[in-house]
């Protein structure tokens, strides 16, 4: 199936999004972007600018202790990215990451595919987000689950059942 | 935190339980609506249920009724596994028994049809500008035009009870989960005629609980190795993902979604 893929690199100067589609026939359609909205453009290009942001990378973490985060994605300055939009068969795609202490926490497509006009922008952000780290529903500010079925007796130890009783 | 709803109503029905959320500074007025969609629902029970022996389905099944004398219901409900089964190339398949089983889809279209009667319109009201019924973790809402308002549902993970694994907001719309978390091995894979292997979670988001219900049983089966499913599925069915507790996929308008790290590229711009 088609498949969206994209990935986040860091260069000297900054963060650049790399968007890639791989069409049906086999040939990469790319297009890189810079940096946009959030964060600070300035603390991007110019990474020793102190900002005060505790969101912002410190100089100290590059250096002595580090195993606090995942040094594998040490590279990734905090901030949100937007690439440019890609044209598919089914319509244009264009993702967002979220990056926050050196880690993506969200993953959104501001820009997919849908036909429905009404909800066309709301439906935007109808792809699930995942959940960066364990949430608790309590904390979560929603208003329904949805899950695997349970059964009658089930629901009572369901976040359903808390949400319910929440709003009752 | 969004404030308190005006009216929750829980039924059970339909072996699970049924919850129906109406906002608005009039939503104690759906109260009516809401017994109304739970009745409609605990009808369509009494025409498809499989454990009654003087449903429609169990007679039909018996051979004590045919497709000439059954409730109409049953027909259509038989139109939309016939359409199904073709669309996913024999994963959804309400014959896989022998005999017609829709119990894969009642519930779903159950839910939505109920939504659709009684709760839509309440809409129309001033005083209500949303309204919802969640069926045992199968969900439809529906939000006034121009209001306001955005639902946030969560996904729960399915592995990790009283957590979740994602979030998804909707204005109008419908999240179906289907997995072998919260009852066991209860998912029945048609083409291998044996139960779906443990720890799966599928979720899918569509306008139509109908097809999110469905297709997200496809999901399931299909696994958390298999999406090639993705494009075959209607316009309606928007996106999803899929879950086995180690690795989540998301797909969304027919493509597949994921992110990773650069794999030829690891300068850092903080250790210079």
């Amino acid at each position: 199936m088609k498949k969206i893929v994209y990935w986040v690199m860091a260069t000297v100067t900054g963060v650049v999004l790399l968007f890639s589609y791989r069409t049906s026939l086999g040939a990469d359609l790319t297009a890189t972007t810079t940096p946009d909205t959030v964060s600070s453009p300035d603390s991007l290009a110019s990474p020793d600018t102190s900002t005060g942001d505790g969101g912002a990378p410190s100089k100290s973490d590059g250096g002595g202790a580090t195993s606090s985060q995942d040094s594998s994605v040490s590279g990734f300055v905090d901030g949100s990215y937007t690439g440019s939009a890609a044209r598919t068969r089914y319509g244009d795609v264009q993702v967002q990451i979220t990056v926050s202490g050196g880690r993506i926490t969200d993953v959104q497509v501001p820009v997919y595919p849908d036909a429905n006009g009404r909800d066309r922008q709301i439906n935007a952000h109808a792809i699930p987000q995942l959940v960066a780290e364990t949430t608790e529903a309590q904390n979560a500010d929603i208003q329904m689950v949805s899950g695997a079925t349970y059964t009658s007796s089930g629901y009572t130890q369901s976040l359903q059942s808390a949400l319910d009783q929440a709003r009752a | 935190m969004t404030p308190p709803a005006g009216a929750v109503m829980v039924e059970e029905v339909m072996g699970t339980v049924v919850s129906i959320h109406a906002h608005g500074h009039a939503a104690a007025d759906a109260q009516q609506a809401m017994a109304a969609a739970i009745a409609r629902m605990r009808d369509d029970e009494r025409v498809f249920s499989t454990f009654r022996h003087d449903s429609d389905i169990s007679r039909l099944r018996d051979g004590t009724r045919t497709l000439q004398d059954v409730d109409p219901r049953i027909l259509e409900v038989r139109e939309r596994c016939l359409a199904l089964r073709e669309q996913t190339g024999g994963r959804f398949d309400a014959w896989w028994r022998g005999w017609f089983d829709p119990t894969g889809l009642v519930k779903g279209w159950a839910t939505e049809r109920a939504a659709r009667a009684e709760l839509e319109p309440l809409l129309d009201r001033p005083g209500i500008h949303a309204v919802g019924i969640n069926a045992g973790g199968d969900l439809q809402v529906f939000t006034a035009p121009g209001a306001d308002w955005v639902w946030r549902v969560g996904i729960a993970d399915p592995l990790h009870h009283g957590t979740l694994l994602a979030t998804v907001e909707l204005v109008n719309g419908a999240v179906a989960t289907s997995g072998t978390a919260e009852r066991g091995a209860h998912l029945i894979d048609p083409a291998a005629g044996q139960p779906v292997a443990s720890g799966i979670g599928a979720t899918v988001v569509a306008d139509a609980l109908t097809d999110a219900d469905a297709w997200a049983t496809v999901a399931a089966i299909a696994g958390i190795t298999d999406l090639s499913w993705v494009p075959a599925a209607p316009a309606g069915v928007r996106s999803g993902l899929v879950s086995d507790g180690t690795r989540t996929r998301r797909w969304a308008g027919g493509v597949e979604v994921t992110a990773a790290s650069s794999p030829w590229l690891t300068t850092s711009p903080c250790s210079g």
